[in-house]
């Protein structure tokens, strides 16, 4: 492996030889692997190669058969399971929250088992609530009375608690729906940024792998590590014919998301319905509206935010009805046009760039 | 006079209420015994009940012995206990102690099971100890299923306890016995009213202890 910078730094978590057997059945092959902290470190792979298992037997929730890990660097078999696992916070699929404790007294779980008081473990909760995008008015409310994405919030406000810099989470997101998903991404990559825990992410996504990962362990049939790597070398690179069909046929698609499109011209409108063709741009209160031709206003496509990737430059022009591209500010006011002539020439520059050949 | 009028009689007649033989005497009487069965049956079937449900080890053991024990005639274990202890009270308590335990053991244990594994993973994953999960996730998510073998067994200790008058112990079921031994019907049916109204009363009163102790959120 290339990454010696990562290897050299201090990691939250390493696997030495880890195997675990369930009787015949090898859920995780001897696993070597150094999760660098501070990080996003999402394990991917099909269903059943072994990452729930693998992410399990960090906190002891599952016992490896063989093999060592290391948590800060002890072995995770030194202290009693219940005592590890206070120490790190775990986000489920189904958020598992307890039905009979209001959404403040979940959050407050792993404090009032460390022995806080109720009163600061429940502040604590409070502001945990705000930190993952709660309203606190809903602190006295029970569980069954929440949306799937606001269990997930609680959820994961549920494994910040007690400040563990260390966060399991299976599948965290893919119980609700695409555009809730979405939203519990970027607020996850807003909550990093700000708290830098080691983050171990489990998910059978690879677009998802790519968004939120800072590396990404690709899991193999037979629970076989196949590719360790950040997603760009892994998409760049596949290690292996498993890899290379995993990360799929859109993998040029993908590699795009890595690649500025400030090379990217956009075109201003010269008018306020500016014509292109025969199409017209709606433009209402300076944001898009859709296109209109002979009359008819037809819904536009996706549009491309200022300083997005090259991939979402090419979705806009693919999506949209006329062809063309539109590009807005971060408040959703329109800057300009894109054309496809000039996304496809930065793709091919991109390109160029990639495998060291001038242009 | 017909029977209605004639137990009308019965228990408006002097001393029906007070005094030795008195329907307050048989009532407090009633609810000893019973109390004293459904509490021994508890400190045996509860435990049990919450070992087996947590572990998820010995169910079809419960789940055959609680079977087993519902079908045993009570009547025919009563004889047998008499005969085996003698005439006292150990043989009729022995006798409705495993006639309550059917029901409490199989609530029990069917509401610890029930609870969802999803909460109790994610309680372990948080790090509470196996004790922390049974006391404070699995047990307040039990109750309901646990105050219903628990109302289950009453209402059946009530019921039966009225055998004992067999041998020679109080309780309502003194009316029945005796009344039978001198053809006092409305006697009798005047202990078929009481034992009836008893095991409503305290059925209504489980059903606001459960109420009362049933976690909001669950409700
Ligand atoms: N408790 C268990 N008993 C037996 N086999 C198991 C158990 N848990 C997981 N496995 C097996 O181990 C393998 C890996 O499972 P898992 O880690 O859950 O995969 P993933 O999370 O990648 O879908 C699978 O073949 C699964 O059937
Ligand atoms: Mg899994």
């Amino acid at each position: 492996m290339k990454d010696t910078d990562v290897l050299d730094s201090p990691n939250a978590i390493e696997f030495k030889s880890v195997t675990k057997k369930y009787g015949d059945v090898v859920a995780v092959d001897n696993l070597n692997l150094s999760i660098p902290r501070g990080k996003i470190t999402v394990f991917v792979g099909p269903s059943g190669c072994g990452k729930t298992t693998s992410l399990r037997m960090i906190n002891r929730m599952v016992e490896h058969t063989s093999g060592e890990i290391l948590v800060n660097g002890e072995p995770n078999t030194a202290q009693e399971p219940h005592k590890l696992r206070r120490s790190m916070g775990y986000v489920l699929q189904q958020a598992g929250l307890m039905p009979h404790r209001t959404i403040v007294d979940n959050i407050a779980t792993v404090p009032r088992l460390n022995g806080t008081s109720a009163k600061s473990a429940r502040t604590e909760a409070l502001q945990l609530m705000e930190t993952v995008g709660l309203d606190t008015s809903l602190a006295k409310r029970y569980p069954a009375q929440l949306s799937g994405g606001q269990a997930q919030r609680v959820g994961v406000a549920r494994a910040l608690a007690s400040n563990s810099s260390i966060l399991l989470m299976d599948e965290p997101f893919s119980a609700v729906d695409p555009v809730v998903r979405q939203d519990l991404q970027k607020e996850l990559l807003r909550l990093q940024s700000e708290l830098q825990r080691t983050i171990i992410f489990v998910t059978h996504d690879i677009d998802e792998a790519v968004l939120l990962g800072d590396y990404v362990a690709v899991f193999a049939v037979g629970g076989r590590l196949a590719q360790f790597g950040t997603p760009e070398e892994i998409l760049r690179e596949p290690a292996d014919d498993f890899v290379a069909s995993f990360v799929g046929r859109d993998r040029g698609m993908r590699r795009l998301t890595f690649a500025g499109a400030s090379d990217v011209k956009i075109h201003p409108l010269t008018s306020q319905h500016t014509p292109w063709q025969q199409w017209e741009l709606k433009v209402e209160d300076g944001k898009p509206a859709g296109w209109i031709i002979d009359g008819r206003t037809i819904p536009g496509g996706s549009l491309f935010v200022e300083g997005g990737t090259l991939r979402d430059a090419l979705d806009s022009v693919l999506s949209s009805p006329s062809g063309v591209g539109v590009a807005v500010d971060r408040n959703g006011k329109v800057l300009g046009l894109l054309k496809s002539e000039d996304v496809l020439a930065a793709t091919e520059a991109e390109r160029h760039r990639r495998y060291g050949v001038n242009a | 006079m017909n029977i209605f009028d004639k137990t009308w009689a019965w228990f408006t007649a002097d001393g029906a209420w007070t005094g030795a033989g008195g329907i307050f005497q048989r009532v407090a009487e009633h609810l000893g015994y019973s109390a004293l069965i459904l509490l021994i049956a508890a400190v045996i079937a509860v435990p049990i009940g919450l070992m087996v449900g947590h572990t998820g080890r010995g169910e079809n053991v419960v789940v055959a012995i609680t079977g087993a024990l519902r079908a045993l005639p009570t009547l025919g274990l009563l004889t047998l206990f008499a005969l085996w202890l003698g005439l006292g009270l150990v043989a009729p308590i022995a006798a409705l102690v495993i006639l309550a335990i059917a029901p409490l053991l199989a609530g029990v244990y069917s509401g610890i099971a029930a609870v969802d594994k999803v909460t109790v993973d994610a309680a372990r994953a948080q790090g509470m100890t196996e004790s922390q999960i049974l006391r404070k996730v699995e047990l307040p998510l039990a109750l309901p299923l646990i105050f219903g073998g628990i109302r289950n067994a009453a209402l059946q200790v009530i019921a039966t306890v009225t055998v004992v008058a067999y041998i020679n112990l109080g309780g309502l079921g003194r009316y029945l016995i005796d009344g039978l031994a001198v053809r006092d019907y409305p006697r009798m049916v005047a202990a078929v009213v009481l034992v009836a109204l008893l095991a409503l009363i305290v059925d209504a009163l489980l059903a606001l202890l459960q109420r009362a102790l049933t976690p909001r959120g669950t409700r």
